[in-house]
């Protein structure tokens, strides 16, 4: 992929495209965002059906709201918003702050490489000792570190002060490195 | 929990670059940094393009169509005011509703009832009541303060019957009302209030 320029159209552009009646583009904006929203809520509900769940019924609302976006450049930390939001019903609604492990990850396939194994035996172990935290610094962790995004970028989804946020980042950390302890 | 060293936290912010940290904590940072790079290349499960465009091109049907589908059917219906003011309608409508009329009809349908939510949560930015009744999302419900002294409450219209629910603080912290008196189990360990709300007809 190195080497080529992102040719791809900003989200900006591509709003402006639906909101002038090309409703059909909102399929690039879908396809642009959905495997990192999966993979936020999956890690958040430990269920990738749930996910799934919330992920269409977020990207449907965004869609139906997208008029009320004021800035079209900001529609990735919007849209993570709307679904850190459905995940949060979600778990409200399952009255459950931890996960269950049932569809967190893949079962390792026997016939793959020793050193594909050993990975998928990490990451399941890093995905057991994630659903130990809260789903607040789970959220917080995800979006830090997983997703990669800025502290200004979570405060806009999460509508949490920055200060509190970084905290609660801290505090994951060390929360999830104490479940790696345990569960080695 | 033990607590990190907080140059293990300036790393991983970006806020000093990791050479600086002794080998001990550097084993630390990578340690995370693995583990969040594991999470990272997972590959995500299935796609949910199909899903989503179908459902965006199925027709809604017309604005008029949508409003007589939520004019018929049946939702929550939020009054939001002061405390005080809210006190007084329902005395205003137990009033009507109980004292006995000439062929005048009640305000309210004979299956509906007055439901007041009232929860002291000082500090808080924002409370909601959610249940069945809402579909467990928050802010459709939202109670008020008008004076800023804590207690929050809403008045609101909802079917007779009984109705789970619980209040959702600062649109994250989920808490059974203490004052709800009666409960029943989620299924999942914890317990949701409960409130019976009776026809205001009878």
């Amino acid at each position: 992929m190195s080497g080529f320029a992102d040719v791809r159209p900003p989200d900006a552009e591509v709003i402006a495209r639906i909101l002038a009646g090309d409703s059909d583009a909102f399929g690039i904006l879908v396809r642009r965002h959905e495997a990192g929203l999966l993979r936020f809520a999956t890690r958040m509900l430990g269920s990738a059906d749930a996910a799934a769940d919330a992920v269409a019924e977020g990207l449907i609302r965004a869609y139906r709201h997208l008029a009320t976006l004021d800035d079209p450049a900001r529609f990735r930390t919007w849209v993570y918003r709307i679904v850190a939001n459905r995940c949060k019903s979600h778990l409200g609604r399952r009255s459950a702050q931890g996960v269950s492990l049932e569809e967190a990850g893949p079962v390792p396939d026997p016939h793959d490489g020793e050193a594909e194994l050993e990975r998928a035996e990490q990451l399941a172990l890093v995905e057991r000792a994630l659903t130990t935290l809260s789903a607040e610094k789970r959220e917080a962790f995800l979006l830090k570190h997983v997703e990669g995004l800025s502290y200004e970028e979570m405060a806009a989804i999460t509508g949490e002060r920055i200060p509190t946020l970084k905290m609660r980042v801290h505090r994951a950390r060390e929360a999830l490195l104490e479940a790696l302890k345990e569960h080695r | 929990m033990s607590e990190l060293d907080p140059r293990i936290h300036q790393v991983l912010d970006g806020e000093l670059p990791l050479e600086r940290l002794p080998p001990e904590l550097q084993a630390t940072v990578l340690r995370l940094e693995r583990a969040a790079g594991l999470l990272r290349a997972a590959p995500a499960p299935g796609s949910v393009t199909g899903p989503v465009l179908a459902a965006l091109r199925r027709p809604r049907g017309s604005r008029g169509r949508r409003l007589f589908r939520w004019l018929t059917g049946r939702h929550a219906v939020t009054i939001a005011m002061r405390p005080v003011w809210s006190l007084a309608v329902a005395a205003v409508l137990a009033a009507v509703v109980l004292v006995p009329t000439h062929g005048a009809g009640p305000l309210l349908g004979a299956q509906e009832g007055i439901a007041q939510f009232v929860g002291h949560f000082p500090g808080a930015r924002s409370v909601d009541v959610v249940g069945p009744f809402t579909d467990w999302r928050s802010g459709v419900i939202p109670l008020r303060d008008d004076n800023d002294d804590g207690v929050w409450s809403a008045v609101v219209v909802l079917p007779a019957g009984a109705h789970e629910y619980m209040f959702v603080v600062d649109g994250e912290r989920w808490i059974a009302d203490p004052l709800a008196g009666r409960y029943v189990s989620d299924g999942f360990g914890r317990q949701n209030a409960l409130l019976i709300v009776r026809p205001a007809g009878r």
